[in-house]
């Protein structure tokens, strides 16, 4: 059976959301504060920049099967 | 104003300008560019004679918005703080080709001096306000279906309050600049460049709903029996006194609040036709006018978003200085010890712009209350044992806190020197760019090391 | 090893109302490191942060996650409190169950409930690699510049010189006063402007 054959009508991909804490972790906390509801398999890192986001942080999730990575900032 | 002046604790530079910041918060170290006054302020005691006697005397005037005329030697208004002139460069004669002189000659103490030159002084700070206010927009580039700024009887607000202001170009009489008449029905458009996402700023300025009413009520006060129209899209009055000033003007003194937006403004003979619709009737209409007043949005100004870059700190995509949280530190920035006061952070009025200042004023004061202040330890660290000295960290660096750094050290029985990056712990902000740089991974950040941030990786990927 | 603690909070009914913290606690107990877990009604309030001193103390906790709302918010309240309870203030890291959670999957409790596990498992893993920080001091210069002499640089430089400090106010034109010298009246007490 191929991958497009399975039924993927409930798939949510996985998430992993790297987000700067003076920009989009703000955003993020104001998106909670506006209820803006959203799916809930992302999960997020904080940090202090997006500039301290090392390449390998984001190989490292893909390596223990995240579906996706976000980089906000 | 005349209370700064006088203060013992401040000291007043007019005429000048910042031209570069270093360090960080608690001292910062600024170049601070004095222009020549070409009059030299311990002498000089603002007798004025120099003004009178000075034969330039048709340069349009920048404090009145150019309705007015100015000499090359001049005091900006009457009550300038300093009371003192200065002599523009690019209008004085004796400036431009050696041929004049004439205020040297009449000054009483000999304050003139035509060889003054740009001085930079250097001085330390603990602290760095910024208050450098707003602009209007240049509507005319915005609304050609308005004239373009080309109507010589269609002005801006600022305009408006030198034509009623007492000690403006006309002496406060209401005069249109065409033909110096009094105008017998004015017209007044809010929101032009405002609220107008498609043509020009998405943002209210939030003071022209009340300025507006203000100069309605200046008109109807000043000439006897004018007529007065308004179009608005809404009226805006939350503050205290607010909606009833607002009130007055219309039920009082009479102004006519027109619901709707103007599609074109023409000169006609010497009238001003103004075109909108009245959308609470649903008619368009057409008013003859002698005067018209665009009331149009504050922008920040022209050399706004330079200053940010020079000092180091954020501004939004109009060109705002950003606060470092909407509600909860209004008047920080995202850089330590900088702060925000009045309109640069955004329209406002008087009171809202006292209030902030004075806001800006505690922060400051609450930070000059300690004799020495902790520093952020989540920063930068160099491995200075596997450091290679490639120094790529160093350009990445936004703060500038990256500099190579020489240690000697003992290997295989050898005294040897090498160069190592190190980091300057006041300048560093802790965001860590250099560690995604690092190709041996020698520089981390404490408190967001990559062991640490790895394993949140680990356990968020499980 | 450290011993970690996990304070979470229910936050009234913003965090308690969507997510299964009693499920989430019962969770956290099996993360490696964790020696305390505790919920709380509002551990920011008082007596969530004298709960938390004490547990501190008790139960010779070394580390401490803070599962509740942003950081943003929070993190220096609870760096304070985890100082008196003799702990370096930088051995704190809060997972967000608010913001990031309760409050944004709010019609899926269970998906929730797994999500503010994986945070708080999250915070954990983070914890368990903190070293504690020690900050240091600058002196300060008790000088300020004020950049622009309108009525706001005025306002606040006549506010700083009258507490007794030095201020000076670099203004570009050739006088201070900026456009509230230009106006004649201004609203809502039609007083003068300069
Ligand atoms: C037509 C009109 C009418 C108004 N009427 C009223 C009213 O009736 N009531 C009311 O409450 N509000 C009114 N306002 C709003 C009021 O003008 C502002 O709230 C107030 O002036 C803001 O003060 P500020 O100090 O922030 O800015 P500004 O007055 O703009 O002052 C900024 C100062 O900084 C200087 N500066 C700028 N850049 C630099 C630089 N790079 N380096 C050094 N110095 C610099 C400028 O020269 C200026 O002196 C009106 C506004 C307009 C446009
Ligand atoms: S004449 Fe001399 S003293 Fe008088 S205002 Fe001019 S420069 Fe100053
Ligand atoms: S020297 Fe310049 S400023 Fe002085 S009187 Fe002549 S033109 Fe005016
Ligand atoms: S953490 Fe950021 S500010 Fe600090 S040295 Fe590295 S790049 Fe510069």
């Amino acid at each position: 059976m191929s991958v497009k054959e399975k039924d993927l009508s409930n798939w949510q991909p996985k998430i992993l959301g790297f987000a700067c804490n003076w920009c989009s972790y703000a955003g993020a906390d104001v998106c909670g504060v506006s209820r803006f509801q959203h799916p809930s398999t992302v999960r997020v890192v904080r940090v202090p920049c997006s500039g301290r986001v090392n390449p390998h942080f984001v190989l490292r999730a893909f390596q223990r099967g995240i579906d996706g990575v976000l980089v906000g900032g | 104003m005349v209370a700064a002046a006088q203060h013992p604790n401040i000291t007043l530079y007019t005429y000048s300008q910042v031209e570069s910041v270093g360090g960080y918060i608690g001292n910062f170290e600024v170049n601070i560019k004095k222009k020549a006054k070409y009059v030299d302020y311990s002498k000089c005691t603002g007798c004025g004679i120099c003004e009178t006697k000075c034969p330039t005397k048709k340069v349009p005037g920048e404090f009145d918005c150019f309705m007015g005329e100015r000499t090359a030697i001049y005091k900006p208004f009457a009550q300038a703080v300093p009371n003192k002139p200065v002599i523009d460069n690019k209008s004085c004669k004796k400036l431009i080709d050696g041929k004049c002189g004439v205020c040297a000659k009449m000054c009483p103490t000999g304050a003139i001096n035509y060889e003054d030159q740009d001085e930079i002084v250097t001085e330390n700070f603990g602290a760095i306000v910024v208050a450098t206010g707003f602009d209007l927009i240049e509507w005319g580039k915005f609304y050609p279906e308005y004239g373009g700024g080309e109507i010589p009887d269609v002005i801006d607000g600022l305009q408006f309050e030198r034509l009623v202001n007492a000690s403006g170009p006309t002496g406060g009489k209401i005069k249109r600049p065409s033909d110096h008449e009094i105008p017998q029905t004015v017209v007044f458009i809010k929101c032009v460049g405002s609220r107008d996402v498609l043509k020009a700023k998405s943002y209210c300025s939030r003071a022209c709903c009340m300025y507006t009413a203000k100069h309605a009520h200046q008109v109807r006060e000043k000439i006897k029996g004018s007529d007065v129209y308004i179009f608005y899209m809404d009226v805006r009055t939350p503050g205290k006194m607010y909606d009833e000033f607002y009130m007055r003007t219309r039920e009082e003194d009479g102004a006519k609040y027109v619901r709707g937006q103007v599609s074109k403004i023409f000169q006609d003979g010497n009238k001003v036709i103004v075109r909108g619709e009245d959308t609470l009737v649903g008619k368009s209409v057409e008013i003859t006018a002698d005067m018209v007043v665009v009331e149009t949005a504050m922008v920040p100004r022209p050399d706004a978003t330079q200053l940010a870059q020079t000092v180091g700190f954020s501004y939004d995509r109009d060109g705002w200085y950003t606060e470092a949280h909407p509600k909860l530190r209004p008047v920080e920035t995202n850089t330590g010890g900088v702060f925000l006061s009045g309109c640069c952070q955004g329209p406002k009025d008087v009171p809202d712009t006292v209030a902030q200042a004075s806001a800006a004023a505690v922060k400051v004061v609450a930070m000059f209350s300690k004799d020495q202040m902790a520093t952020n330890p989540q920063i930068a660290s160099v491995n200075e044992a596997t450091c290679v000295g490639c120094l790529l960290c160093k350009p990445i660096c936004p703060y500038k806190a990256i500099e190579a750094k020489e240690i000697t050290e003992r290997a295989h029985g050898e005294t040897v020197t090498r160069t190592v990056a190190s980091v300057n712990s006041g300048l560093c902000q802790g965001c860590g760019a250099c560690t995604a740089e690092c190709r041996s991974g020698s520089i981390n950040l404490k408190g967001f090391s990559n062991l640490q941030l790895l394993a949140e990786v680990d356990a968020a990927c499980l | 090893m450290k011993r970690i603690g996990v304070f979470l909070c229910w936050c009234g009914s913003n965090i308690g109302g969507v997510v299964d913290v009693p499920k989430v606690a019962e969770a956290v107990r099996t993360f490696p490191g964790v020696a305390f877990v505790q919920e709380n009604k509002y551990t920011c309030s008082e007596p969530g942060q004298q709960a938390m001193v004490q547990a501190i103390k008790e139960h010779k906790i070394d580390a401490v996650v803070v599962a509740s709302c942003s950081p943003r918010m929070h993190l220096p309240t609870f760096q304070k409190a985890v100082e008196t309870a003799g702990l370096n203030p930088y051995m704190v890291e809060m997972a967000n169950l608010r913001e990031h959670c309760s409050w944004v999957h709010a019609s899926e409790p269970e998906n929730a409930t797994t999500k503010a596990m994986d945070l708080v498992r999250k915070a954990v893993a983070k914890v368990a690699k903190l070293e504690p920080l020690f900050e240091s001091y600058i002196p300060v210069t008790k000088r300020a510049l004020v950049i622009g002499g309108g009525i706001a640089g005025i306002q606040t430089a006549l506010d700083i010189a009258d507490s007794g400090h030095q201020v000076v106010i670099v203004e570009k034109e050739a006088t201070i006063g900026g456009r509230m010298a230009q106006l004649d009246k201004t609203f809502p007490t039609l007083d003068c402007g300069a």
